[in-house]
């Protein structure tokens, strides 16, 4: 039996888990911030867009391993 | 069953240089850079008409961020900052037109018959990707170079804040210098690739069975608008990244006492009043 695409489901479900909750971390405190503070949108949209792409990177590691995992 | 191949394929080879279609993709991205900025220089004036407004629209936005966080010497490496990030997104959003990884010759037998497309997106190529990810990690080594000589990048670079550290820290702080590359590349050729099979895989789900085949009229459409968005927002990151490494870079920790101090206050100046305008 061939366990390859369960192997790579599992990767990306599991490599999804951290990244998810990171950015909902980020995305509610910067909305929060916005709301407090709604002239500072401008300035928080830049520290933010670096978070997040920070924070997504290791959602794309997963993915990333899990398509090594599938098609080579 | 959506055929999906992960390095670029081979279309032609001169000598030794082998063409794949990613590089393709990536020359025409450069050229249609290249031709739009002829086209809107040549006409250019002090009052900008209606194209050069369109065009700068992009420069203005971006200009903006980098001044604001850039630090006072935003000047030296806003080029370079423009300049990747129009690369990136022309290479993007050329990616998404109709023909690109669709139109090619027919290659293979039987079960392992493949199309092999004449244009791929640019950056669902690793090698574009690291390219463009070693010039990045060249230009913030070489601007932290110019901005704190090399006693004092060596020092930044190798001596931990307290010196006692440094054995422990010195290590981590190398290889983090380093991963920078590894997690710029692969998250724009992650992002451009999974949205290239997820384009595919809408496609492909929607034309499964002829029930819903008018869904395929709309799913895959929702998405290139998702893709626009998402390859304006990777063009950003790489942009905003390699900016942040080199305001890293030239950001002075310690006052080693250099003179350049007070040669760019006048400078600081100027960008404190430009934020205050913003």
């Amino acid at each position: 039996m061939d366990l390859t695409p369960l192997a790579a489901g599992l990767a990306m479900g599991l490599g999804g888990i951290g990244p998810g909750i990171g950015l909902g971390i980020g995305f509610s405190k910067a909305m929060e911030a916005i709301g407090r503070n709604p002239e500072a949108s401008g300035t928080i949209f830049v520290p933010y867009i670096l978070g997040l792409a920070l924070t997504e990177a290791i959602g794309i590691y997963a993915l990333v391993v899990s398509l090594i995992i599938l098609f080579t | 069953m959506v055929h999906v191949e992960i390095a670029a394929e081979e279309l032609f080879a001169i000598g030794p240089l082998t063409v794949t279609n990613s590089m393709v993709g990536a020359l025409l991205a450069s050229l249609v850079l290249l031709l739009a900025a002829r086209w809107f220089t040549r006409r250019s004036g002090v009052v900008p008409g209606r194209g050069q407004s369109l065009m700068e629209l992009p420069i203005e936005f971006l200009a903006g961020i980098v001044r604001g966080t850039g630090g006072r010497r935003w000047r030296q490496f806003a080029p370079f900052i423009f300049a990747i990030f129009l690369f990136v997104l022309a290479a993007n959003w050329l990616s998404l037109l109709p023909g690109v990884g669709t139109i090619g010759l027919v290659e293979g037998e039987g079960e392992h018959r493949i199309l092999v497309p004449f244009v791929r997106a640019g950056a669902a190529d690793l090698n574009f990707t690291l390219g463009l990810a070693l010039i990045s990690f060249v230009a913030f080594i070489a601007f932290g170079l110019r901005a704190n000589g090399l006693r004092g990048y060596l020092k930044e670079l190798l001596i931990a804040e307290p010196a006692y550290m440094t054995p422990l820290l010195t290590p981590i702080h190398l290889i983090s210098e380093l991963s920078r590359v590894i997690s710029l590349s692969m998250r724009l050729f992650g992002n451009v690739f999974a949205g290239e099979v997820l384009l595919a895989t809408m496609l492909a789900l929607t034309t499964a069975t002829i029930f819903i085949l008018p869904l395929a009229f709309v799913v895959p459409g929702v998405f290139i608008i998702l893709e626009l968005l998402f390859g304006l927002v990777q063009a950003l990151v790489f942009a905003l990244l390699s900016m942040t490494y080199i305001t890293l870079a030239i950001a002075e920790h310690r006052q080693h006492g250099s003179g350049d101090h007070h040669s760019s206050e006048a400078l600081e100046h100027d960008t404190a009043a430009a934020n205050g305008a913003a």
